[in-house]
């Protein structure tokens, strides 16, 4: 869906036909969201098919929660609370080993020597470096859950800390100091593929 | 600007929270200083990673998402069906609700004129008989009309 479509049919207005019972203009909010929504996911709970299973059921639980939303609300706002609570509590059921340090990470990781690798510039040059996309992957994983569902929100989504806040039911404060940690912890553990 | 105040401001240089004057000093120090120049940039690149992380990783997802209405769809059809079990139970209810309305409705009518099965209303000559094992009513509505007889014995009619 384009930015195009996006303002013919603004969220609010797909919403409002949804409730109408137009299970269309609900297809069309997750078509707009799914992408967006899966990254989030991923994210969160590291591994693509329960990402996905998230999403999915997100989707679902929006659909029978939708007569919830308040219009003048942004709608992403209320589905990512709903998303983000399914990913935690998927990620809390389905982690085997939920606190991975970060030192861990990478002496398991196998990560080359310092300085190995520049950083890409495009998804192209990353798709092409599994070893940092990887690296990554599991450097995300490394954070505490809401860490890392900030930093995502926040570098990921672009979602202001308002914002992040209202789907995490915190604080601005809670969501400063966060996304502080988890962006100081992620620039140390991909220090040694910066350098070089 | 020294470098630890500088160092502490970084993060909220990069989510522009800065006021612009402040902003403007801040930039001017990473401009004479190189290891909080480089400080600077490797927080922000953390950003610009995971931005392409993210955007390599849906790609990669990219024939299942295409999918994704459909299993949607079908989870939303699923949860659809425990509802219409109650509501299927609930329909039991109906024919016995209906029967107690018809059944009302003979004996009290709404609009009060007429009763025709009630008791009262019959214009009726009774006579009983009464015998050791049993109690006789007899109920005559005139001559053209049924004649109707109670036969009660130990209680039951």
């Amino acid at each position: 869906m384009s930015a195009d479509d996006k303002v013919r049919h603004p969220d609010e207005d797909l919403v409002r036909s949804a409730l109408g019972g137009d299970e269309g203009a609900f297809r069309d909010l997750l078509e707009r969201y799914k992408r967006r929504a899966y990254g989030v996911a991923l994210g969160i709970v590291g591994d693509p098919d329960e990402a996905q299973d998230v999403v999915q059921d997100a989707f679902v639980k929006a659909y029978y929660k939708l007569s919830n939303f308040r219009f003048g609300a942004n709608f992403y706002t209320w589905f990512y609370r709903i998303l983000v609570n399914q990913a935690i509590d998927r990620w809390r059921k389905t982690s085997r080993s939920p606190t991975i340090s970060f030192d861990d990470a990478w002496v398991s990781g196998e990560t080359s020597e310092p300085g190995a690798m520049v950083y890409p510039k495009t998804p192209e040059e990353l798709a092409g470096n599994r070893e940092l996309a990887e690296g990554l992957t599991r450097a995300i994983a490394a954070l505490p859950e809401y860490h890392r569902t900030v930093i995502l929100l926040r570098e990921v989504e672009g979602m202001a800390y308002e914002e992040i806040a209202r789907v995490l039911d915190c604080s601005v404060g809670t969501v400063m100091s966060r996304l502080h940690y988890a962006r100081a912890k992620l620039k140390d553990a991909l220090k040694g593929f910066r350098e070089r | 600007m020294e470098c630890g105040e500088t160092r502490q401001m970084i993060q909220d240089h990069i989510d522009g929270l800065l006021p612009p004057r402040v902003s403007e000093k801040f930039r001017e120090h990473l401009g004479g200083c190189a290891p909080c120049a480089s400080e600077e940039a490797e927080l922000r690149g953390v950003g610009d990673l995971l931005r392409l992380w993210s955007a390599v990783r849906v790609e990669e997802r990219e024939p299942q998402l295409s999918a994704l209405w459909a299993r949607v769809g079908a989870g939303i059809e699923e949860r659809r069906k425990p509802w219409l079990v109650p509501l299927l139970r609930r329909w039991f209810w109906l024919p016995a609700a209906a029967a107690v309305a018809v059944l009302t409705l003979l004996f009290y009518p709404l609009n009060g004129s007429m009763a025709p099965f009630h008791p009262k209303s019959f214009d009726v000559t009774v006579e009983s008989l009464e015998s050791d094992t049993a109690t006789v009513a007899l109920v005559d509505k005139g001559e053209e009309l049924p004649r109707v007889i109670w036969i009660i014995e130990n209680g039951n009619t």
